[in-house]
């Protein structure tokens, strides 16, 4: 047993779906098990250990709350490699979401006098707190994606990721273009690519569920969505949906950069 | 004399929870299901957002329900703008919803709650002894993605499924290879019935339930329905929904709870067999005759059989549908055009775990001025206190480990799915 990596699966403020794709591999899962020392996976197994050391922890899940920056913290502590799974964890995802109302003014619409019990912090991806070995995103994340970085992981490597956007997947598999020919408010040019451009293969634009490429040019992006006809606020919305934290994605910065 | 049971963190549920029990002078003073997932204020996240973003949105609520949630969240999109979808769309609709089903089940008896039965910590240490029913559970699992994989275009968090329609059909040579694997699934369901049957299942958290699930006028037991039915009698319309999820604000948990005329109701698996079980044909209906009326007798333990019941049903019913879709052929048709209104609109879903609402107001220009979601953990937490109370009374001479894992193993008989419960509304 000690020879197989320790490893813990865990789930912050989310829908826990990232963990549900650890759980759909319903053909490799068993191999998974036999191949690490699973020591705990609260959302599957009962009596795990909460105090071992870790080779590897993977967190899915937003901050949103201290109970969710403590728990982050603590496996930090016990763990050798930190690895964000999903786009809540990489980039805040959903909750991190653009709103005009402040925390606290939702708080009350929503509990009213209860809300003052408890404490919520502004929704934000793993890395505003401790340091992430790795992020693999995703909304959720691509279960071949997380096979191989498993597989790569077990062989004591980071997997590569790919560093290019939907849009370059969507075209290697030939389908229209659903921004140019179309004219949906598609944000393949600027999302990373991992998914085989699974909404266009659909008929239906990529939402930018997996998280902005680097070096994505968003400026391009919004000059071609504006030239189609929409509006300054359907395309900010769009672009802060999954990924709200990210500075790139907000367009006031994005203003001030192209008068810059 | 004081005694408190507190257990910090549920484990083998979606999200996060636990309990806390206060004992005095022998007696059952309080019960709390504490819940503290994180609160995500979904439903003033998504106002000013225009209608077709609103499922991709809302379905993230939970990953086990996403099928659920889009299906509820694009009949009430729809029902807003008074627009109805093709009779084929329904029917993939539902397609996608028993898939959703399918999956939910699968990993809800087999990973989650038959390792309390048989006394095991989880599946993975379950496998090392009966290593076939874990694998048939994990089949019948994949089978139940593969159809939200196909129609959904995605196991988790839907793509496919759009206001109006689809966005790409499934091609008929889809639909055949479905079915011939939703045929070594059923024979799958059917063992895997009698494995649940074969649990012993303990009475101590019995005590009389109100049950609620969505109705039709329809032959067929289903997981649609235009009325809300319950046990005490009468129907109601589903715009009706909040006189019964009266929700309140309870200071232990971030979910709000329901109550029906103040009082606890239940929903789910063995909620919708009680209402509409004679419904039920087949092979669904012969296991429900085996089980008899212990799916009746108020013992929520029991709603494991019932998940095992509509397993079977589900099976028989995707079946079904693509004989169905089959016979009359694939209609190459776009999602029908929405022409914007301001308006209001229901939709409800029979989700794995009970009754689904989302509610929708849209100004003229199709954005969102208000959303209001009841998941059906919200509408459980109630009963599932009221139950841990009966147990904690029924089991008070125990020690207090065996009270503990006996009350986890209420709660998880429920099935609950946290990240749905705290779902956050506004209030009034």
């Amino acid at each position: 047993m000690s020879s197989k990596p320790k490893i813990g699966i865990y789930g912050l403020t989310g829908c826990a779906g990232d963990q549900l794709v650890i759980l759909n591999c319903e053909d490799e899962l068993l191999d998974i098990v036999g191949a690490t020392d699973i020591r705990s996976f609260p959302m599957a197994m009962s009596g795990g250990d909460e105090n071992c050391p870790l080779d590897i922890v993977f967190i899915d899940g937003t901050v949103v709350q201290p109970k969710d920056e403590e728990m982050l913290k603590r496996l930090r502590e016990r763990a050798n490699l930190l690895i964000a799974v999903g786009t809540c964890a990489v980039w805040g995802g959903v909750p991190a979401m653009e709103n005009k109302f402040s925390r606290e003014e939702v708080k009350k619409r929503v509990y009213g006098p209860t809300g003052d019990l408890f404490k919520t912090i502004t929704p934000q991806p793993l890395s505003s707190f401790v340091k992430v070995d790795l992020s693999i995103s995703g909304c959720p994340i691509e279960k071949e994606q997380l096979l191989q970085a498993v597989a790569s992981l077990l062989h004591g490597d980071l997997p590569r990721l790919p560093n290019y956007a939907v849009c370059t997947e969507c075209k290697m598999a030939e389908y229209p273009c659903l921004l140019i020919e179309k004219g949906h408010l598609c944000l393949g040019p600027i999302t990373v690519a991992g998914c085989k451009a699974r909404c266009p293969s659909y008929g239906r634009p990529c939402i930018g569920c997996r998280g902005p490429v680097e070096e994505a040019n968003i400026s391009s992006e919004v000059r071609l969505l504006k030239e189609k006809g929409f509006t300054p606020s359907d395309i900010q919305n769009r672009l802060r949906t999954f990924a709200g934290a990210a500075d790139s994605l907000q367009m006031e910065s994005l203003k001030e950069g192209t008068n810059a | 004399m004081r005694k408190s049971i507190v257990i910090d963190h549920l484990c083998r549920v979606e999200g996060h929870g636990g309990i806390t029990v206060k004992i005095e002078n022998g007696k059952v003073a309080e019960v709390n299901m504490d819940i503290f997932e994180g609160p995500r204020f979904f439903e003033p996240l998504v106002v000013g957002r225009t209608y077709d973003e609103v499922a991709p949105i809302l379905m993230r609520i939970c990953a086990i329900c996403s099928a659920a949630h889009t299906v509820a969240s694009l009949m009430a999109v729809e029902n807003a703008f008074g627009i109805e979808v093709t009779p084929q769309t329904r029917l993939l609709r539902e397609l996608l919803v028993q898939g959703g089903n399918i999956e939910s089940h699968a990993l809800h008896i087999f990973c989650l709650a038959i390792p309390d039965f048989l006394g095991y910590p989880s599946a993975i240490a379950l496998a090392s002894d009966h290593l076939q029913e874990v694998k048939m559970g994990l089949e019948l699992k994949k089978l139940g993605n593969t159809i939200q994989e196909t129609i959904g275009g995605r196991a988790i968090h839907p793509v496919n499924a759009v206001v109006g329609g689809f966005g790409k059909l499934p091609s008929q040579d889809e639909l055949s290879g479905l079915k011939e694997q939703l045929k070594r699934g059923l024979e799958q369901s059917l063992s895997g019935f009698d494995l649940v049957c074969s649990l012993q299942v303990p009475d101590f958290c019995t005590s009389p339930n109100i049950y609620a699930a969505l109705s039709s006028d329809g032959s067929g037991y289903g997981l649609f329905g235009d009325k809300i039915a319950l046990s005490t009698g009468g129907t109601k319309d589903i715009k009706t929904y909040r006189e019964i999820c009266n929700e309140g604000v309870v200071a232990h948990s971030h979910a709000k709870q329901s109550l029906f005329k103040g009082k606890p109701f239940a929903v789910g698996a063995l909620a919708r067999i009680a209402l509409n079980g004679e419904k039920l044909s087949g092979q669904a209906k012969k296991a429900k005759d085996k089980l008899g009326m212990s799916l009746l007798s108020g013992n929520m333990l029991y709603n494991n059989a019932a998940q095992a019941v509509e397993m079977i049903y589900s099976i028989e019913r995707s079946i079904e549908i693509i004989d169905e879709l089959l016979s009359v052929g694939l209609n190459e048709e776009r999602p029908v055009d929405i022409r914007l209104r301001a308006g209001t609109g229901t939709g409800a879903v029979e989700a794995p775990r009970g009754t689904l609402y989302h509610s929708y107001s849209f100004d003229e220009r199709g954005r969102l001025t208000e959303a209001d979601v009841i998941t059906p953990t919200a509408q459980n937490l109630a009963n599932i206190e009221k139950d841990l109370r009966v147990s904690v009374e029924n089991l008070i001479a125990e020690p207090k480990e065996s009270i503990c894992s006996k009350l986890e193993m209420v709660v998880r008989a429920y099935d609950p799915c946290i990240s749905c419960a705290v779902h956050l509304l506004k209030v009034g």
